[in-house]
């Protein structure tokens, strides 16, 4: 009777869980809570960005182009939206990956992130100097 | 006996603390939910938008029980070691949701 009730409970809660990670072994723990935390980690970084940008939009006075810093604001909040649904789908592609023991995949998030960066920084320094 | 002062009977031994350190990341990322909620709670009374209010109040909750995940989960970790899959699925449908409220509220302060 226990055992039928806790079978049942057992395949309810594999059949919660979706298709790709009913497939492979499940990781190390450390390695699956490593890349909990680098979700997370992205998420704060998104929201750090969005921060920024209605940070920038309602804050900042000495801009050369109002208008210009409407765009960046607008910019830098779709980027953060971006990067939450960027966030969650590295997170389910190294996990497949780790339950697969492949080699994690690579990513030019990072680079574009930081070029983008880059170049808002230099726009909004020279329109503060403007 | 007195050795692991730490040790609680239902934690399992973790060297690494990846327990406090996973949990500690929840809690940073709820509370960079709350500053964006409390920016968007500025822009929604000072604008007298009340959906705007009320998506940084429901923002505020949603942050109150990422905390209350982030404890729960630190204290149920030897179960399941491995977070379910819609958590991170919801949890980054809310910060899509911030980053709505935040493009919002940039628009909504202009008129």
């Amino acid at each position: 009777m226990i055992a039928s009730l806790k079978s049942r409970a057992a395949s309810r809660k594999a059949t919660r869980k979706p298709h790709w990670r009913q497939l492979g072994t499940e990781p190390d723990y450390r390695f699956s809570l490593a890349n909990e935390r680098t979700f997370l980690a992205w998420i704060r970084t998104a929201l750090s960005i969005l921060a920024g940008s209605v940070f920038l939009d309602q804050f900042s006075t000495k801009l050369a182009s109002q208008h210009a810093g409407l765009l960046i604001s607008v910019a830098l909040g779709f980027l953060a939206a971006a990067l939450c649904g960027i966030a969650y789908r590295r997170w389910r592609s190294n996990e497949i990956a780790m339950r697969h023991a492949r080699e994690l995949p690579g990513t030019i998030i990072i680079s574009v992130l930081a070029g983008f960066m880059l170049v808002i920084s230099a726009v909004i320094t020279i329109l503060l100097a403007l | 006996m007195s050795a692991n002062l730490n040790f609680k009977p239902g934690l399992a031994r973790d060297p690494g603390l990846q327990g406090e350190r996973t949990s500690l990341a929840w809690k940073r990322t709820a509370l960079l939910v709350v500053v964006n909620a409390l920016l968007t709670l500025r822009t929604g009374l000072s604008s007298n938008a009340t959906a705007l209010t009320i998506l940084a109040v429901v923002l505020l909750c949603s942050a109150g029980i990422a905390v209350s995940f982030s404890a729960w989960r630190r204290q149920h970790l030897r179960s399941s070691y491995s977070v379910s899959a819609r958590v991170m699925l919801v949890t980054s449908m809310v910060a899509v949701g911030t980053c709505g409220a935040g493009i919002a509220s940039i628009f909504i302060s202009r008129i």
